[in-house]
């Protein structure tokens, strides 16, 4: 059970105490060292080296899938349509007769692109403006509160409608759904940002810089926003993840990304007629690879929250 | 009282929050460059028959004159139009809710009777490894499964191998006769009226999309309640005063489930509102012709009218769910009572 996030708390009473203890990183965990620190941690955590793993060979097989199969991931073969896994298809062949191992392990090129680029530029934009929305100034305060009023509207939107009215709207293609799910995805990394910094910026260390003579943009920019990025580093795996998600779902509906290209939502919806008709290796196997992916990020997000948890720092 | 004030307070804050989506939403539909009168005209249409099409629908007017417009019609409950079915959006979005929302009721209510024990057995098994892994394990599962896939393989294996339950394809079978329209939820309404091999057939349609949504949106519902209760089952002193005093394991789990499910009341809400929208995917596998469903039509078409009011139901609909969930909140905390005045 060394996994289990919320489970083995501290005896009740003393979680407030280790709490509050822990700010600043003790002496001992800086003389070990970061890196030391988090390998000791990685090695007595299974699913977290799982995750990691997966998320390698994700990133692996976005920068090679392409050429990695057996055959090329858009080649149609119309002697061999539909036919079953065996020696030659691995994964068989989908009804225009494409190599169905190839285009699978090709699809990450285009979901984990999509993904880990929307993810990025939604934290880029969040994680500023949750710093941002801190502010302790009479303008500040107004400015903070006006944002997270927007961000609840925003929120109050159905998620996939959005990105579906934004997709069909502005034509199919990666870039409209990068723009699609920054906009979905950074209110999140706002309000993740937002309350951890509030908690920093009332901390001694912040004080102290205040006190030394630095400029509320300098304290705000090299002290609260490096320490309150914890959240958003867990927040951005899960947001891979649900991006992955979307990204094939709106594929699904044929608003995202359209075949021939090697997408997973795509793969899945064009099989879904042979499904019915008992051909099931189609829409099988870039559901796997998809769902794997996605267990990758999550499993990655849940370790970090774990690693970054105070309480946890002994 | 209280709670009428609570509730009247949160009332008032819901209206800036309406016009922010509607402007939002208007904004949204106005910038796509997709013209619809294009797609009404069809492809061999000349300019002329274009402009009137324009002309008629009011798009030649300066984009506030529009703006104006909307929001006149929205304050009384006018949609406008769906270019494609020629009715007001209101009475087609009134004949596709009630299918989604008899599907997403039915769906989360099971998912929380099943959820929260299968959360508290977790919570309790924090010692026996065996129950906390097992609903460990299926929570990331859950959470990595697309939704729509899941229901092509449910489809696949009960449908195309076994054949045991109905083809995917909408809410009823075509071999009975349909219910007398009064809620416009099929298996509700053969219920009702005692139309026997309607509700037959109706259960018989639910059992694959059911077993999907349950089976995907159950997984934060045993999450949170798991954690939620191991908090204050191990980790409160009024719990280790219980124990203390004596009480017995039930009745201690009884007053620990009362301080535990309001999270998890958050959640319900949460996806509620969430799946509102989010149901299209598994509406689409199973040709269900719900609310989704409807929303992906009219963004094909580029139909304004049917996606304005879409969005601004189900966006009103969340916002409705949430004070509801803050109204439970506050009948189920009283330290919440006591401070709201």
């Amino acid at each position: 059970m060394t996994h289990d996030l919320p489970t083995d708390p501290p005896p009740a009473g003393e979680t407030g105490h280790v709490d509050s203890a822990a700010g600043p990183p003790l002496t001992v965990a800086v003389q070990r060292g970061e890196l030391n620190q988090f390998t000791v941690f990685t090695r007595s955590n299974r699913p977290f080296v799982i995750g990691l793993a997966i998320v390698a060979v994700s990133i692996f097989l976005m920068a090679f899938g392409p050429l990695l199969g057996t055959h090329n991931p858009t080649a149609e073969d119309f002697n061999a349509t539909l036919t079953g896994p065996s020696g030659h298809h691995w994964f068989g062949t989908d009804q225009n007769g494409r190599d169905i191992f190839s285009r699978t392990i090709a699809a990450p090129r285009i979901d984990l692109y999509i993904a880990l680029v929307s993810t990025f530029l939604a934290m880029a934009l969040g994680v500023p403006l949750g710093v941002l929305a801190t502010g302790t100034s009479r303008l500040g305060e107004l400015v903070g509160e006006w944002m997270l009023r927007a961000m609840d509207v925003i929120q109050a939107f159905p998620v996939f409608i959005l990105a579906l009215a934004l997709v069909a709207g502005f034509g199919p293609s990666a870039v409209n759904v990068i723009i699609a799910l920054t906009v979905l995805q950074f209110p999140v990394f706002l309000r993740l940002t937002r309350g951890a910094a509030l908690g920093v910026r009332g901390r001694t260390f912040v004080e102290a810089a205040r006190i030394g003579g630095a400029g509320t943009g300098g304290v705000m920019l090299r002290h609260v926003l490096p320490n309150s990025i914890g959240p958003a580093l867990v927040g951005a795996s899960v947001s891979v993840a649900q991006a992955v998600l979307i990204t094939a779902g709106l594929s699904f509906v044929g608003a995202g990304i359209r075949p021939p290209t090697p997408e997973w939502g795509a793969m899945i919806s064009d099989g879904a007629q042979s499904l019915i008709t008992g051909q099931w290796w189609p829409s099988v196997f870039p559901g796997v690879g998809l769902g794997i992916v996605v267990l990758g990020y999550a499993l990655v997000g849940d370790g970090l929250r774990l690693y970054l948890d105070p309480s946890r720092r002994q | 009282m209280r709670i009428l004030w609570y509730t009247a307070r949160r009332l008032l804050y819901v209206i800036p929050q309406v016009v922010g989506i509607s402007l939002v939403t208007f904004v949204i539909v106005r910038l796509l460059p997709s013209n619809p009168a294009y797609a009404l005209a069809g492809p061999a249409a000349t300019q002329e028959t274009i402009n009137t099409i324009e002309k008629r629908l009011g798009l030649n007017e300066p984009i506030w004159t529009q703006y104006g417009k909307y929001i006149r019609d929205l304050v009384q409950g006018n949609f406008g139009n769906s270019f494609v079915s020629g009715r007001p959006v209101l009475s087609d979005i009134g004949d596709r809710l009630p299918a989604t929302l008899e599907l997403l009721a039915l769906g989360l209510l099971l998912a929380f009777l099943i959820g929260v024990p299968l959360g508290v057995l977790g919570a309790l098994g924090r010692g026996r490894r065996i129950a906390g892994r097992a609903s460990l394990g299926y929570g990331l599962l859950a959470g990595a499964i697309p939704d729509f896939w899941l229901g092509l393989i449910l489809v696949y294996a009960f449908y195309t191998k076994l054949n045991i339950v109905p083809a995917p394809l909408g809410q009823l079978g075509t071999d009975v006769r349909a219910p007398r329209n009064i809620t416009g939820a099929v298996a509700l309404d053969s219920l009702l009226t005692g139309n026997w091999a309607a509700l037959q057939s109706a259960l018989g349609h639910l059992v694959l999309p059911l077993a999907t949504l349950v089976f995907v949106y159950m997984a934060p519902i045993v999450k949170y309640t798991r954690s939620s209760i191991e908090d204050v089952y191990y980790g409160s002193e009024f719990i280790e005063q219980y124990r203390a005093n004596g009480l017995s394991h039930r009745a201690i789990l009884v007053r620990a489930l009362r301080n535990g499910l309001p999270p998890v009341i958050t959640i319900v809400g949460v996806l509620f509102g969430f799946l509102l929208g989010g149901l299209v995917l598994i509406e689409q596998v199973f040709a269900w012709g719900g609310f989704g469903q409807y929303a992906v039509q009219a963004i094909t078409n580029s139909d304004f009218s049917a996606v304005e009011g879409f969005v601004v139901v189900a966006a009103m609909f969340n916002l409705f769910v949430y004070l509801i969930v803050d109204l439970l909140y506050f009948i189920v905390d009283p330290r919440l009572r006591a401070g709201a005045t």
